[in-house]
């Protein structure tokens, strides 16, 4: 037998051209902006801060806001949204008000997340009295990742086996136990990955942040989340927008930073959901 | 509930006018039988006739199914399983289930038998309660040495014996097993059905099963479902060799109407 040619498989052909494309793509984005960004990504450049001049200017407030939005979405997202998943799969009876609520949850995931900077505005900002801080940032990401949490933490728990509940609950367990000690390990791999998803998608986020106003000139790093908005992305936008070369170069060193930091918070999480799906819960 | 005295002729459960409703079709309609203490009792039937929906009855497992309906009553040892004070994890503990599906919990054997009683607040030596219902689902001299192997890796038949031993664990009155062999290669099936005798002078045990000959290899009684109808229940040997019913005799003897 041969390999299939091109000639008779022209559509097998075309999709190796396609990936071909995207991989040498990717490779072009990627080395553009190590190249761009080595000429800035040092311990200065990671601890500094925001400065009207490119050649001393920093991420170090802009990396601090995002890591304390990132707490502050984990905390604020992943408690609510998966106990709502867990509400909506295992307690909650099947009525039109569940077949609702599930309903605007799917539909809330796939609003651009623009929006969400415009609820966060009006409801965090203004109405609650927060102002333009980290705060309400963090709060108007968790908004931002509770439809995904909700999302994906329900469709791994609707993929936990019928079994394992109806065994469970054959040998005398409450509704609780019947979750903590069968569907949670099972589907908490499923959930975890899920989370990563949402967090990827908030951490990346800067048109929500941008409604809400946030300070791109920040000469230290914030300690506590009453302190004013800043974070990497936000940071990179208006790096990006100038017309100085030095700052094009501090946006592509930003850039990679916030990449890196998704790579690794990925990776923890791709390792941690093979060891749970790996190990006997 | 009190528990039923260790030796009394009475039924130990008793279904009267009992009915469920899946939504808008019916599983079950107005069946009344009883249960006699200490015996096999076999449910037989074709596909969808009801014996899983009867079976998960005695043990409330059908309100867990959305849109599930039941009327009609179910006394265990004088009490309504279904009365307002009852509380189904309490009736599950006491009434245990083996199921169809063989679904061992993704975790150690010793895990698996200690899960009902962990659940159920088990103070007492778990590992001796472990190795008593091993022994008496005829597992333990399999697993002994290796209590922390994974259930997932057992073989399908020691799969089934470990959700008996699981059910077991429980020490519970009646113990019900839908389709226990229905998955399983002869040889297996045999053992299992060696089990159920051994386990039959201390435990009531009602079984739903496809099998017509296993009711009659295992079972002192036996029950007829069709269409959710109980058309006859007696003696394994007079409804075998003596059947009341023209559809009970179609289908012992394999012939449709």
């Amino acid at each position: 037998m041969t390999r299939p040619t091109s000639r008779r498989d022209p559509i097998g052909a075309a999709c190796r051209v396609a990936a071909l494309v995207v991989l040498f793509g990717f490779l072009a984005f990627a080395a553009y902006l190590g190249f761009t960004a080595s000429q800035v990504v040092g311990m200065d450049f990671l601890r500094g801060a925001s400065s009207g001049a490119a050649d001393s200017a920093g991420i170090g407030p802009a990396l601090a806001g995002t890591l304390w939005l990132l707490l502050l979405t984990a905390v604020l997202a992943l408690p609510i949204g998966i106990g709502t998943a867990i509400y909506l799969e295992e307690y909650a009876p099947r009525t039109r008000l569940t077949a609702v609520i599930e309903s605007v949850a799917a539909n809330l995931a796939g609003i651009p997340s623009v929006i969400y900077g415009i609820v966060g505005l009006a409801l965090f900002v203004r109405a609650l009295g927060m102002g333009p801080t980290i705060l309400a940032g963090g709060c108007t990401l968790a908004v931002l990742a509770l439809p995904v949490v909700i999302v994906t933490s329900r469709t791994a728990i609707r993929r936990v086996p019928a079994g394992l509940r109806l065994a469970a609950y054959g040998l005398g367990a409450t509704r609780w136990q019947v979750v903590r000690n069968q569907i949670l390990p099972v589907a908490g791999p499923g959930i975890l990955a899920g989370c990563c998803a949402a967090f990827t998608r908030t951490a990346g986020a800067a048109a929500p942040l941008l409604v809400l106003g946030t300070a791109t000139f920040m000469s230290f790093a914030p300690q506590t989340p009453a302190h004013p908005l800043t974070s990497l992305p936000t940071q990179i936008f208006s790096w990006a927008t100038r017309s100085h070369e030095g700052f094009t170069a501090l946006a592509a060193g930003a850039a990679i930073v916030l990449l890196l930091l998704l790579l690794v918070m990925n990776l923890v999480s791709a390792f941690v959901v093979r060891r749970l799906g790996g190990a006997s819960p | 509930m009190k528990r039923p005295a260790a030796t009394t002729d009475a039924p130990v459960l008793t279904a009267e006018r009992l009915s469920v409703r899946f939504g808008r079709s019916i599983a079950l309609r107005d069946v009344s039988l009883a249960i006699p203490r200490g015996r096999i009792v076999s449910i037989i039937g074709p596909s969808g006739c009801g014996k899983t929906t009867l079976l998960r009855c005695f043990s409330r497992m059908n309100e867990l199914v959305s849109g599930a309906s039941t009327s009609g009553t179910v006394h265990f040892a004088g009490t309504d399983l279904y009365g307002p004070d009852i509380d189904p994890v309490e009736v599950r503990r006491r009434i245990g289930m083996v199921f169809q599906e063989t679904t061992p919990f993704p975790k150690s054997v010793f895990d698996n038998i200690a899960f009902g009683p962990r659940a159920s607040g088990f103070a007492g030596d778990l590992q001796g309660l472990v190795e008593e219902a091993l022994t008496d689902a005829g597992l333990w001299s399999e697993v002994a040495d290796d209590l922390d192997t994974p259930a997932l890796e057992l073989s399908a038949g020691q799969k089934q014996r470990l959700c008996i031993a699981r059910t077991l664990a429980l020490k519970p009155d009646v113990l019900l097993l839908d389709e226990p062999t229905s998955a399983l290669d002869p040889e297996a099936t045999a053992r299992i059905e060696s089990i159920i005798r051994a386990l039959s002078p201390r435990y009531t045990i009602v079984i739903a099963t496809y099998n017509r000959w296993q009711a009659a290899r295992l079972s002192d009684l036996t029950a007829f479902l069709d269409r959710g109808e109980l058309l006859e229940y007696g003696l394994t040997e007079t409804l075998f060799t003596n059947p009341r019913e023209a559809r009970t005799e179609s289908y012992l003897t394999g012939r449709t109407q």
